[in-house]
């Protein structure tokens, strides 16, 4: 083995520029140190949260990153993921989150504590603490949104449905379109439509007896993220949804209107939380108190953010389908420690019973 | 001068290294969390695979998912070859202007071409208004969750995978064999296919494989344009580690869309192969 000047030397070179042993470490060396400390880095007064992409990236990125850096000199740095990414991701780094905090949906909540993702939570910590109805907050994390799913339909084309079963009859049937169980929308509408037919939180059975009758007719049954891009181009003029989509689509000009359901629009709640092993825990109660602050919250129930507010101090927006917070007690609610274990064969289910 | 050139395989090293963590590790470890039992991977088994395999659901995905493949090569084809004999013809100007053409689409993230089409094939997309005007049909067309849109689909999003290869060979291709050809009595026809056509079957079979591969496993595309109507394996791949969580089972579908893929590709390269010897 000769040195680089001897093959030189041979005419075996066959470019001029050859790397010696010792710049070949030394850029080996270089290259490993920066992947090493391209780990994130939590720099002081930071937090890094998962987010939503979207509507509440946006909408976090304009008020509640400003105010959390107003409030408390915090940065906030988000991570764009659904919620069944976050929970995937989390489990998957096993005790070194890629981010301080979650913003979940009730089923990957319930999916989070029973793997044991989340820090445990001192609500006392939150100073508008009383601010929020009670219930909003638990060992787990804060509520910092409502949802509410009903039906939306375009008036323009189809007379108004009163409920769910209207669904599966003409002439919405024909118009109709579907998603599946993966996300907590269309599982919980599912689970109302089935219970229309006899079935229950736990049973969706009639729901697959009925939509087997008409699934010829069915107008759509889509990607959850591409509902809202079917029934902008008309492929679609009835579906069920929550209030937030529909008041997007109407701020784009699109012909929809929500319907409350005559068995009782569902409503959820997305809740934020911890995660395990997080260092940044004392800058995550900041940024929830951020988010759950009566002006964040105004202002997140503005166009084009629409969001469902859950302090008190926020008068609701005149659109939504009840006057106060209170009123969503009485608002059809689903046990997700019930629903997730059924999840998986509903979801298989779902594909042998729709597929061509 | 057949000495082992240290240098050489020096710098083939950084690649090989990344090559084995991120590839062959990633691949060892998706093999050992399909060997559990369950969800949490704490029981060694093979009751997942069992359950994924022995789901005669399952073999129809299968089939539908290497289906759609050959459909979106057959027709990818049919529109590149076309193309690629327009690019053969032209002068140096116009061979920059195609390559741009066909480049161009790589520009925009497969996300919003997928979302597009959308716009294209909907119930008031362009290609229905087109046809109720024409009075082609009484009602809109099925296109958006039907096989054939998706096909239709995948062959624009695909294409530029198949013309690039084709492209590359067709423009080392020797213009004097074709003048032989034409000169020594046969027909323009006869040319392309004795001639032209055998040359540029090595561009042809790679960009095959490359649609291949890439259509069976474009989940947005499937998901977005196909909805749920329409199941192909990396919907079940999604739906089992996402939405479920079932890693065990996920693992099982993604090695059975790994093992379908790979053997669709061998078969393009083997049929490339027999057509090569065929045609010579």
């Amino acid at each position: 083995m000769g040195t680089r000047a001897n093959r030189q030397e041979k005419g075996e070179a066959m470019s001029e520029r050859r790397f010696t042993r010792r710049e070949f470490l030394a850029a080996t060396a270089v290259t490993g140190t920066a992947l090493a400390m391209a780990r994130p880095v939590h720099a002081r007064g930071s937090v890094t949260a998962a987010m939503y992409p979207g509507t509440w990236e946006e909408a976090f990125r304009a008020h509640v990153a400003p105010a959390l850096k107003a409030a408390h000199s915090v940065d906030l740095e988000m991570t764009p993921l659904f919620a069944v990414d976050q929970i995937a991701k989390a489990q998957a780094a096993r005790g070194a989150p890629p981010f301080d905090a979650f913003v979940l949906d009730p089923g990957p909540r319930v999916t989070g504590i029973e793997r044991g993702l989340f820090e445990k939570f001192d609500a006392k910590r939150l100073t508008n603490l009383a601010r929020l109805p009670s219930g909003a907050t638990d060992e787990w994390g804060v509520t910092v949104a409502a949802q509410v799913v009903g039906i939306a339909y375009n008036p323009k084309k189809l007379p108004r449905p009163k409920g769910y079963k209207d669904l599966l009859q003409d002439p919405w049937v024909s118009r109709l379109g579907m998603t599946g169980f993966q996300t907590t929308y269309g599982t919980v509408s599912i689970i109302e439509i089935a219970k229309q037919f006899g079935g229950s939180e736990t049973n969706v059975e009639p729901f697959f007896v009925e939509i087997r009758k008409v699934l010829s007719k069915v107008a759509a049954i889509g990607a959850p993220a591409s509902m809202p891009a079917l029934f902008q181009q008309g492929q679609c003029d009835v579906t069920y949804t929550n209030t937030q989509t529909v008041a997007t689509l109407r701020g784009r000009g699109v012909d929809i209107e929500f319907v409350k359901p005559d068995s009782g629009a569902v409503a959820f709640f997305t809740t934020m939380h911890i995660a395990k092993g997080s260092r940044e825990s004392e800058n995550a109660y900041k940024y929830f108190d951020t988010v759950v602050s009566a002006p964040v919250q105004a202002a997140l129930m503005q166009p084009p953010n629409n969001f469902i507010p859950v302090n008190r101090e926020v008068k609701l927006a005149a659109d939504l389908p009840m006057a106060s917070l209170d009123e969503m007690a009485k608002f059809v609610h689903h046990d997700w420690a019930k629903i997730n274990p059924l999840r998986a064969a509903w979801i298989e289910r779902f594909n042998k019973e729709v597929a061509k | 001068m057949r000495r082992p050139r240290l240098a050489e395989w020096q710098l083939a090293l950084p690649l090989a290294l990344a090559y084995a963590a991120f590839f062959l590790v990633p691949l060892v470890l998706l093999i050992a969390v399909s060997a559990f039992d369950d969800e949490k991977i704490t029981i060694v088994g093979f009751a997942q695979w069992r359950k994924f395999l022995g789901d005669p659901f399952t073999w129809k995905v299968i089939v539908d998912t290497v289906k759609l493949g050959c459909f979106t090569v057959v027709a990818t084809a049919l529109v590149a070859y076309p193309i690629a004999l327009v690019y053969l013809g032209a002068g140096p100007r116009w061979q920059r202007a195609i390559l741009f053409v066909v480049i161009l689409p790589l520009l925009t993230s497969v996300v919003v071409r997928t979302f597009a089409w959308i716009v294209i094939l909907g119930r008031e997309g362009v290609i229905n208004q087109a046809v109720l005007w024409l009075g082609l049909a009484p009602a809109p067309l099925r296109l958006l969750q039907t096989e054939h849109g998706l096909v239709i689909a995948l062959t624009q999003i695909e294409m530029p995978l198949l013309l690039l290869p084709l492209l590359s060979v067709m423009s080392r291709l020797d213009p004097s064999l074709r003048d032989a050809s034409a000169g020594l009595g046969a027909t323009r026809w006869r040319t392309l296919f004795r001639v032209t056509l055998p040359l540029s079957l090595p561009g042809l079979v790679a960009g095959c494989m490359l649609v291949f591969a890439s259509s069976t496993t474009a989940f947005i595309s499937q998901f977005v344009i196909g909805g749920n109507r329409l199941v192909y394996l990396p919907l079940l791949i999604w739906q089992q580690s996402l939405v479920v969580y079932n890693w065990p089972l996920a693992a099982a579908a993604a090695l059975t869309l790994l093992v379908s893929v790979g053997l669709g590709v061998a078969a393009i390269s083997a049929l490339g192969r027999r057509s090569r010897a065929y045609a010579v």
